[in-house]
């Protein structure tokens, strides 16, 4: 079964404090994710990767075509059209997106910021930070920092933080940006496993990447964008 | 969420100040660069503003000073009188009766039963001349409490959660510092636990820790209790961090919402996006 299908998708910007200045950042773009497959999304920067991954979490406005997600409810909503509530209901319970950059209100402990999306959605949050601590151990990061704000962090670090955090309430698609461009092999090695674990949950996942050993041990398939167009028929990977 | 369990919906919600005639609306708004009409001098604060909002749901609206920002809280909490509009409140009536033409009295009760709001300017929301334990036993009493020694018991409660020493209790704000004075007010505010909480410029003029002590605040209030909140700002850090959806305004009228990462990074209007290309 389908989880996502993106039919002529395209989106451009109209800039109109230059002018009205255009910029067409996707064209035509067709694709389907499936339950519990994960797709490397590969192309040069620039090409339109961040793009295609934000209009699926509506951050961007796509300007024609059509986003199908089959929700958890068994209905079919397209994220193009859909009304914001509708989005923020989706983002809440099924959809999370991980950007390359962590963005947090300060002042709040690492702890609490992995464990907040899952304190939303259980309503528990000793379990939420129960379980926040069990993953910032999996990935290795220092227990004197749990505590701490992670505005101060180095950058493997808050990268850590960011994937807990978009983990931690087992989302069923996950849209993640560059999870391990800042980490070292073994780390690499550890968020591989995590989201290989989300994968046999059956989460579809769309992830960004520019790592050839992290799409060699993650990618079911890869989806490359030139110019942002998709260049290739999705080149299954055995 | 479905489409019919909003807490708070309002419609065409409109504010002006002196005489219009019919082609004031007209006349003004952001394609006229102006809310002032050309033909009555009439000013219109506000104009045409609809929105739902959800349980639990944090709005928040942008735009510079005198876009009309402040004017919609105001006309939702009375503190202000409409020019046209309505506004449905869930739990008033069961979202029946348009609160803003009910009496002064079923407004008194709706003002103190299911809505708190804290200003810019503590002084507004804050009675100087009592202690801050006194503040939030205004609020309590006019809600019902009378019972002396359960007033005190709430109010350290709120103190507490608010990080506001208990010990203090008994001074007066005006000895506070002004991000205590906000804190004093976030408590009084949220004494009566309303579903709907207003916010109004609350970190702005306050030094950046204290600002990030007063947003973390906000927003564990929001998930433990669970209150929708209209969150006014100029700044967009501040709605960034707070809010799910944004109204972007300008000469009184919503010439943008959206979902609040979509406004910031993907914004539509001219206007948003000069807004947006000026964050520092």
């Amino acid at each position: 079964m389908n989880i996502v299908e993106v039919n002529q998708l395209s989106k451009t910007f109209e800039l109109h404090i230059l002018h009205d200045k255009m910029i067409t950042a996707l064209h035509d773009i067709e694709f389907s994710i499936a339950e519990g497959e994960i797709i490397g999304l590969t192309g040069k920067s620039g090409s339109g990767k961040s793009s295609l991954m934000k209009c699926l979490y509506r951050t961007y406005l796509a300007t024609g075509g059509e986003i199908l997600y089959a929700s958890s409810e068994g209905k079919t909503v397209d994220l193009v059209k859909a009304t914001d509530h509708e989005v923020i209901a989706l983002r809440r319970s099924e959809i999370r997106y991980c950007s390359q950059f962590l963005s947090v209100i300060p002042r709040v402990s690492a702890i609490d910021v992995v464990a907040d999306p899952l304190a939303r959605t259980e309503k528990n949050r000793d379990l939420a930070r129960a379980r926040a601590k069990d993953l910032l151990e999996v990935l290795g990061l220092p227990t004197a920092l749990w505590d701490a704000f992670p505005v101060t962090f180095s950058g493997g670090e808050q990268q850590r933080i960011n994937v807990a955090r978009a983990i931690i309430a087992r989302p069923r698609l996950l849209l993640i940006d560059e999870p391990t461009a800042s980490l070292d092999t073994r780390t690499k090695d550890v968020v591989i496993g995590l989201i290989r674990d989300l994968k046999q949950e059956g989460t579809s996942v769309l992830c960004i990447s520019h790592d050839d050993y992290t799409l060699e041990r993650l990618a079911d398939r890869r989806l490359h964008l030139q110019s942002g167009r998709i260049t290739n028929p999705i080149t299954e990977i055995i | 969420m479905s489409e019919h369990n909003w807490l708070l919906r309002v419609r065409n919600l409109t504010k002006i100040y002196g005489e219009p005639n019919e082609r004031t609306l007209a006349l003004t708004g952001p394609e006229w660069n102006s809310n002032i009409c050309p033909d009555t001098d009439s000013i219109v604060a506000c104009a045409g503003v609809s929105f739902d909002l959800y349980p639990g749901e944090v709005l928040g609206i942008v735009g510079e000073s005198g876009s009309g920002k402040s004017t919609i809280v105001k006309l939702l909490y009375f503190d202000m009188e409409k020019t046209a509009g309505s506004a449905w409140l869930r739990p008033y009536n069961d979202g029946r009766a348009n609160m803003l033409e009910a009496s002064g009295q079923q407004k008194r009760y709706i003002r103190n039963h299911l809505m708190g709001t804290v200003y810019q300017n503590p002084r507004d929301g804050l009675n100087f001349r009592f202690s801050s334990g006194g503040n939030i036993a205004e609020k309590l009493i006019m809600a019902g409490s009378l019972h002396v020694g359960s007033i005190r018991e709430r109010a350290s409660f709120l103190l507490e959660k608010t990080e506001v020493p208990v010990r203090r209790m008994d001074d007066t704000p005006a000895a506070f510092s002004g991000g205590m004075q906000q804190r004093v007010q976030i408590a009084k505010a949220i004494a009566n636990n309303p579903p709907l909480l207003f916010l109004d410029e609350v970190t702005t003029g306050l030094d950046v820790s204290v600002q990030a002590k007063v947003l973390d605040l906000i927003r564990e209030l929001q998930q433990e209790l669970g209150i929708a909140m209209i969150v006014v700002s100029h700044d967009l850090s501040v709605i960034r961090m707070l809010t799910d959806r944004t109204l972007v305004m300008k000469h009184g009228r919503v010439v943008e919402s959206g979902l609040t990462d979509q406004i910031l990074q993907d914004p539509q209007h001219a206007y948003t996006q000069l807004l947006v290309s000026s964050l520092l």
